[in-house]
């Protein structure tokens, strides 16, 4: 019988105390994996599903809002923008690229986004690729002459369960106006999977209030520079403007990275704290029964057992605990990321990769092991210094 | 008691050792915004100074504009802020900024209204690069730390550290 039998018929011997140890180490275990988990992947969504393009030009307010809106599709759009705005920088030698996007209503709550072709485009400098899984883009129509053509996201897709050929709308007001699906995109693993895309030509029509504006209105406008030199004279110009804004997408990421980062130091504390509780459960859950099997581990010894081996086995429970409990607490902490991942995912832009396996997993279940066998240093050295004649005299 | 010489010695040593680290830290040179804008020439060209310090290390001063991803793996490293639309003058272009490549895992809390401290390789020069276009002057391999009470030098001040300093 190996050091290791013996442990595991101690454990299965207590087989309560060993459970709820095992399960409250699980839950530790799987808050740090969670917290450390979604504080990463919500910094990895947002740097990963923003744009490409520098900077963002919106109506004046806050600079936070036009990004979450017109990137991430979350909080609600700004204030209009006059179409005017979109040709002065389409004509503006610096621009190498503008893009015009309107932002309003939305179809069993993914978004509605009227832009023209060039969104799709593909550029050197472009890391996300749009390429359709089934029929084509939509016409970019001229002003007037709508064909309400649309273009779904992969995940608008799935989850409307719309086809191509399918013309659907949403509301009283909407049903003079349905839209027809003629593609759907691939997955970018971006906020663009939940939108629905059509012509500005379409949104105009769709609504009334720019049906009746001679000047189109616009919600922002995606600009890249020709050179990025000229980005910050161009930010300048629109913000010394009494009407637009003109916003660098990764500087409002990056405050918002600045807030999760106190935020993630809060967590530490909290995290901490309760990894030295649940470290302490398991100290005193080893610690009693220990003390409460002296007489065996004296018997042991009295068997020919070494100290070492008794130091060994209460080592070996300890390990085993917590092994366990890191093992299912890391299956645990992705299981709890999982939810929390699909939960931003449906009700924001904001992709998450949560199957990812970094050096964090093995690196927090050695941690957990030694954090362990530490804890069960104590019982342990107890365990080996138990006196053989004093806990083998008669108990009376 | 006989340990105290021996444990002062020591003292001593590490503190020589430790003022040794800081002259070699200060030996990169710095390049300000003042000598970047002086050493431009006619069709884009750089003075030979300036293209001197070419593949050496160099610190720049400057603020950040996060033009690139928001990683921060390319940034904009301007004499002027990207923020205060009443302060400041507007940014004049290729010769006020630098392009800057950083090496992985910038760890900075980012304030448009900070001073950051660049250094890493410099080039000089008109360059193409596939994702961020021409750019005239360059760092790659950066490392940014905030420069806490920084000044940043405009063209025609005297007070500009000399090169090679």
């Amino acid at each position: 019988m190996t050091i290791l039998t013996v442990a595991l018929k101690y454990l299965r011997g207590r087989f309560v105390a060993s459970a709820l140890t095992a399960v409250s180490l699980t839950l530790g275990v799987s808050l740090v994996m969670a917290s450390v988990l979604l504080a990463r992947g919500i910094k990895e969504g947002f740097t990963e599903g923003t744009t490409d393009y520098s900077l963002v030009v919106g109506a004046k307010g806050s600079p936070t809002q036009l990004v979450l809106n017109v990137v991430f599709r979350m909080d609600v759009p700004t204030p209009n923008i006059l179409y005017g705005t979109y040709r002065q920088l389409r004509d503006d030698p610096r621009v190498e690229v503008a893009v015009p996007v309107a932002l309003g209503d939305a179809y069993q709550g993914f978004r509605f986004v009227a832009t023209t072709g060039a969104y799709f485009a593909g550029f050197p400098w472009r890391r996300k690729v749009f390429e359709v899984s089934g029929g084509r883009l939509f016409r970019d129509d001229v002003p007037g002459q709508p064909t309400y053509e649309a273009v779904l996201g992969a995940e608008a897709a799935r989850r409307t369960g719309l086809r191509i050929g399918d013309r659907f709308y949403e509301g009283e007001e909407l049903a003079e106006y349905p839209l027809t699906v003629v593609g759907i995109l691939r997955s970018t693993v971006s906020a663009d999977d939940r939108a629905i895309f059509f012509s500005l030509a379409s949104f105009w029509e769709m609504n009334e209030v720019s049906r009746k504006m001679k000047i189109k209105p616009l919600t922002a406008i995606l600009v890249r520079a020709k050179r990025m030199s000229d980005l910050p004279s161009l930010h300048r110009g629109f913000n010394i403007s009494t009407e637009t804004q003109a916003v660098f997408p990764s500087a409002v990421l990056l405050g918002i990275f600045n807030l999760l980062s106190l935020a993630e130091e809060v967590l530490t504390v909290i995290v901490a704290a309760v990894a030295i509780v649940v470290l302490l459960y398991l100290f005193v859950s080893l610690y009693s029964a220990t003390l409460e099997r002296k007489r065996e581990i004296a018997t042991m010894r009295a068997l020919g057992a070494s100290r070492a081996t008794i130091l060994g086995i209460v080592l070996l429970e300890s390990c085993v605990l917590a092994s366990v409990g890191g093992a299912v607490g890391i299956l645990g902490g992705h299981g709890v990321v999982y939810l929390g991942a699909s939960l931003l995912a449906a009700r924001s832009g904001l992709v998450m990769n949560v199957f990812r396996i970094s050096a964090l997993e093995p690196v927090v279940f050695g941690g957990v092991i030694l954090l362990g066998a530490l804890a069960g240093l104590l019982p342990a050295v107890l365990a080996y210094r138990t006196d053989v004649t004093e806990n083998l005299a008669p108990l009376s | 008691m006989q340990r105290l010489p021996a444990a002062l010695t020591a003292c001593l040593w590490l503190a020589c050792l430790n003022l040794g680290g800081s002259a070699h830290g200060e030996e990169v040179p710095r390049l300000t915004f003042a000598q970047l804008v002086d050493s431009l020439r006619a069709n884009f060209d750089v003075t030979q100074t300036i293209k001197s310090y070419s593949g050496r290390e160099v610190e720049i001063q400057g603020f950040i504009i996060p033009a690139g991803p928001p990683d921060l793996s390319f940034f904009l490293l301007s004499r002027v802020s990207a923020m205060g639309n009443y302060c400041c003058e507007v940014p004049v272009g290729q010769d006020e900024t630098v392009y800057v490549y950083a090496t992985k895992g910038v760890k900075i809390l980012y304030d448009p209204l900070r001073i950051y401290r660049v250094r890493g390789a410099f080039e000089a020069g008109p360059h193409t690069d596939r994702t961020y276009g021409v750019s005239l002057f360059r760092v790659r391999n950066a490392r940014v730390e905030e420069a806490v009470g920084a000044k940043i030098f405009k063209v025609g001040e005297t007070t500009a550290p000399a090169p090679n300093k």
